[in-house]
């Protein structure tokens, strides 16, 4: 069984369709893929079934057991974390604090009132080796307003990280980063590859189509295509729509 | 630059002990600089009061514009316990802050929903309506006059207890209370919910997607701060032996916003406690000189709005940031400074 | 039967004290719809058009000489005409200086904007005070639309149906100016979408400050209007705008009409617990907005705005 299934959602905002029956599901250990022409949907789609929005109709199951219509904090607290594509972190504070907050030891000991949030514990430890993870290593003390774009891009995928997510989904994670930046996440999403189950939304193909295992494209608010990369090579729909213009 | 491994662990810090020194020694010296007593029991019941309202603008970002309702009602809570139940000091003050913790959760359940202007708006609203009860309610509050004669009731501590009827007795006890308030609410910030707050202020949405219940964390932080105020208006009952509904009105909470504002409660904790103390020298010292000293203060507020928001604490941040950087690398001294005035 | 019939009264009353709610709210409506900016200064605008309109009205004789002697020698509704159109051009201007003022917190968090027109709104009160004097002013008001008249067996004020149709006709004018008016068009383009307003080639520098002034004058028209009702005091400002925002939060931001009827709604509410607890009618406002905002943050014709951020 898959470890997260979306089966047949529906979503619209007034009288506009934006999702159409949409059906995915993503098998633990695997790193699936997500594209399609802006507007196509994409985003919606991982607002829906990450909590933000509940779907008109359809399902979402995640580890056997029905998540729909869960909120954000509900869903994360199953052990989903996700990225964001316009970045959404917390400017004023430092980048190991933005993780720290979402270390799960932390998020139990949230209404403690009395104790202080400091050095020395597995916390911190924990989310210093996850900075030291997406290569944030020594700048820990920075304010996440004061990193440089492809840091901050890092960040926002420690942040998620940092959950100790059974899933991780990641929109748009190259967004705005130049040739050597994508290299860089490139490496880095092949190693998380290993040890977690990744759902990401992604226009650059050869990102893509380098590190998925299965890809799903969606078009008009459906899944107009999906299977492996070499499969949607093949796919006449995907060449008929030209995978360039996808992007 | 926040040390997050060298964090605060001390209960007590210096900035706090200079506080203390300063305010302790105020009796000796308030008089000889055309000051007098009653001033220093006023100026720290309202540090409590801006302290526990900043926990709510400053560190949950949730701009309160009807906070005096909740310090009104501590204040209203002091005097009726006096009157109906017993002259005590510990009950009037648990009531003070029970009546206005409790008023504080209710409101909190509809506004915790909400942030920015639709929460100052709402919040406003509220505030109104306390407001308008505390004068309409005669049987209870006594109307525009408010409670009278409400007596200021001994210190007692088990062995012993001290008269608070003077006003040096009485200026030496509120300070004793903010001594508490300012090492609890220092803590707080500190502590695992004071950053969970913090994160809200900055990005609710990921605070939410993080697996926080932000909802939860936001009623907490406004019940707790209306308990604070709450304790800061059960003093003020006592400091001015009477309870009326002006403490209410949107005018009184546009104070403690205005005071915690100038000060520089949104980049500093000691925001409130400096604003505080500006605005009651400021009443004092252009009230001196000009019957309309608010015309004053009003344009002052103004202009920090308009050109330097984060207030009188944050000028000093940026001066000493200035200082320091214009030395040579490694300026410890000043970058010690500026870290004096930070969260 | 009978008790509608005893109701009657009441809901006359409370129609035309809607209106009025309208009325007051009209300014601010058109200053947060198209600048997204709460003006908390409003009843102080409304108070200041008040106190303008006294002044023009009766000045003090001594200080033009002859010729204010000759002035107030006028015919009081003449005097009351002049007052009625100039000070509104006053507050306009106080308005100019306060948009410029504004400027730099444009762009930033809206709050900013909230402070810095409480700490005017406190401004302004306070300089009505250096000027006027605290204590509580009477406005003269021309004989035909004040005293009272007999209607079944109920007195009714003149003055207030005066006050009820000025209020309706300032409301269909601004109506008609936004709807009717290229310059309406734009104000309402700005009001959607700035953007849009700056492809157009528009200034948009030079709408914000027009549509300020606007917004004061209009608080100004609505000051002068209700003062006979309310009286003038210099901080009768808080009694305009708690209940203009009160309006434009229940009404939705961005429905003008929307406005309208939750100012009517309002009015109507405060008028029937006037007759049953004359004492805490003014609370069943409050009610009112929090019962209808808990289950419809956008209040009852909202569209999505910055409120809802």
């Amino acid at each position: 069984m898959a470890l997260f299934e979306a089966r047949h959602i529906h979503k619209r905002f007034g009288d506009q369709v934006v999702l159409e029956d949409i059906s995915l599901a993503f098998q633990e250990g695997t790193m699936n893929g997500i594209m399609g022409p802006n507007g196509a949907g994409k985003t919606t789609c991982f607002n829906v079934l990450t909590g933000r929005f509940s779907p008109e109709r359809g399902s979402v199951s995640f580890a056997g057991a029905d998540i729909t219509g869960l909120k954000p904090r509900e869903i994360a607290r199953r052990g989903i974390a996700r990225s964001f594509q316009i970045m959404n972190l917390f400017d004023d504070y430092s980048a190991i604090e933005n993780v720290l907050i979402a270390v799960p030891e932390v998020r139990e000991k949230g209404f403690n009132m009395v104790q202080q949030l400091n050095g020395g514990s597995s916390a911190m430890d924990k989310a210093a080796e996850v900075l030291r993870k997406v290569g944030l290593a020594g700048r820990e003390q920075e304010n996440a307003a004061a990193l440089s774009y492809g840091e901050r891009r890092a960040l926002e995928i420690a942040v998620a990280l940092a959950a100790e997510p059974r899933l991780l989904f990641l929109d748009e994670p190259t967004s705005g980063l130049g040739a050597e930046g994508t290299a860089r996440l490139f490496d880095l999403i092949a190693e998380l590859k290993e040890s977690y189950t990744i759902v990401a939304i992604e226009h650059d193909m050869a990102f893509l189509f380098g590190l998925a295992d299965r890809i799903s494209v969606i078009h008009w608010g459906q899944v107009i295509a999906q299977g492996t990369p070499d499969e949607l090579r093949a796919n006449k729909w995907v060449q008929a729509s030209n995978l360039g213009k996808l992007a | 630059m926040q040390q997050t491994k060298a964090q605060p662990t001390f209960w007590i810090t210096r900035q706090m002990l200079v506080l203390f020194a300063v305010l302790g020694t105020m009796p000796l010296w308030a008089e000889s600089v055309g000051l007098y007593q009653y001033l220093g029991v006023e100026i720290v019941i309202w540090m409590i009061f801006a302290l526990g309202f900043n926990l709510l603008l400053g560190y949950t970002g949730l701009p309160s514009f009807g906070h005096g309702a909740f310090f009104g009602l501590g204040a209203y809570a002091f005097g009726l316990v006096q009157h109906e139940l017993a002259v005590s000091l510990w009950l009037g003050l648990l009531g003070a802050v029970a009546l206005a913790a409790a008023g504080g959760g209710l409101v909190a359940c509809f506004l915790s929903h909400r942030r920015g202007i639709y929460f100052a708006l709402m919040s406003i609203a509220f505030g109104q309506v306390f407001w308008f009860v505390a004068i309409k309610w005669h049987a209870v509050t006594g109307g525009e006059d408010g409670l009278l004669n409400i007596p200021r009731p001994a210190f007692d501590f088990g062995v012993g207890h001290l008269a608070l009827d003077n006003n040096t007795a009485l200026f030496y006890f509120v300070l004793a209370v903010l001594a508490v308030v300012i090492i609890g609410l220092w803590r707080l910030v500190h502590s695992p919910f004071g950053k969970v707050i913090q994160a809200v202020k900055q990005n609710e949405m990921r605070t939410a997607f993080v697996g926080y219940n932000v909802w939860l964390f936001k009623w907490s932080a406004f019940t707790i701060s209306a308990a604070v105020a709450g304790l800061a208006g059960g003093l003020f009952a006592m400091a001015q032996e009477s309870a009326y509904p002006d403490v209410m009105s949107l005018h009184a909470s546009g104070f403690v916003v205005m005071m915690t504002l100038i000060g520089g409660g949104f980049v500093s904790f000691w925001g409130p406690v400096i604003g505080a103390a500006v605005f009651f020298l400021a009443r004092d010292l252009l009230g001196s000189m000009t019957e309309t000293w608010l015309l004053w203060y009003g344009l002052m507020f103004m202009a920090v709005v308009v050109f330097k928001p984060e207030g009188i604490a944050g000028a000093w941040q940026d001066m000493v940031k200035r200082r320091s950087s214009g030395r040579e690398r490694g300026g410890h001294a000043g970058a010690a400074l500026a870290a004096q005035l930070k969260r | 039967m009978d008790a509608l019939l005893n109701l009657l009264p009441h809901i006359i009353n409370g129609i035309s004290l809607g209106l009025l709610f309208a009325l007051i709210a009209l300014g601010f409506m058109l200053i947060v719809g198209v600048m997204e900016l709460i003006n908390l200064a409003h009843g102080s605008l409304f108070a200041l058009g008040a106190y303008a309109a006294m002044l023009i009205i009766s000045p003090d004789p001594a200080w033009f000489g002859p010729l204010g002697q000759w002035y107030l020698g006028l015919p009081l509704t003449l005097r009351y005409i002049v007052g009625i159109a100039l000070a509104p051009a006053l507050v306009a201007i106080v308005g100019f200086g306060l948009e410029f003022c504004m400027r730099r917190t444009y762009g930033k968090d809206p709050l900013y904007g909230l402070l810095l027109t409480f700490g005017a709104a406190m401004v302004l009160e306070e300089s009505i005070r250096l000027f006027w004097g605290s204590g509580e002013q009477v406005m003269p008001v021309p004989q035909a639309v004040s005293g009272a008249f007999l209607f079944g067996d109920l007195i009714y004020s003149r003055y207030r149906f005066f006050a009820a149709g000025f209020a309706v006709a300032v409301i269909l004018l601004v109506w008609l100016f936004l709807e009717r008016t290229p310059y309406g068009a734009i104000i309402k383009a700005g009001a959607h979408d700035s953007e849009m307003v700056r492809a157009l080639g528009i200034n948009l520098t030079r709408l914000r400050l027009y549509v300020f002034g606007f917004g004061a004058s209009l608080a100004a028209i609505a000051g002068i209007v209700m003062t006979p009702i309310w009286g003038l005091r210099p901080h009768v400002g808080v009694d305009a705008v708690v209940p203009a925002f009160l309006i434009i939060v229940l009404g939705g931001v961005g429905s003008f009409w929307g406005a309208v009827i939750a100012g009517v709604l309002v009015g109507l509410v405060v008028g029937l617990t006037g007759a049953y607890a004359s004492e805490w009618s003014l609370l069943s406002m409050y009610l009112l907005l929090i019962a209808v905002v808990t289950f419809r943050a956008r209040g009852l014709f909202g569209k999505k705005s910055m409120l809802e951020a």
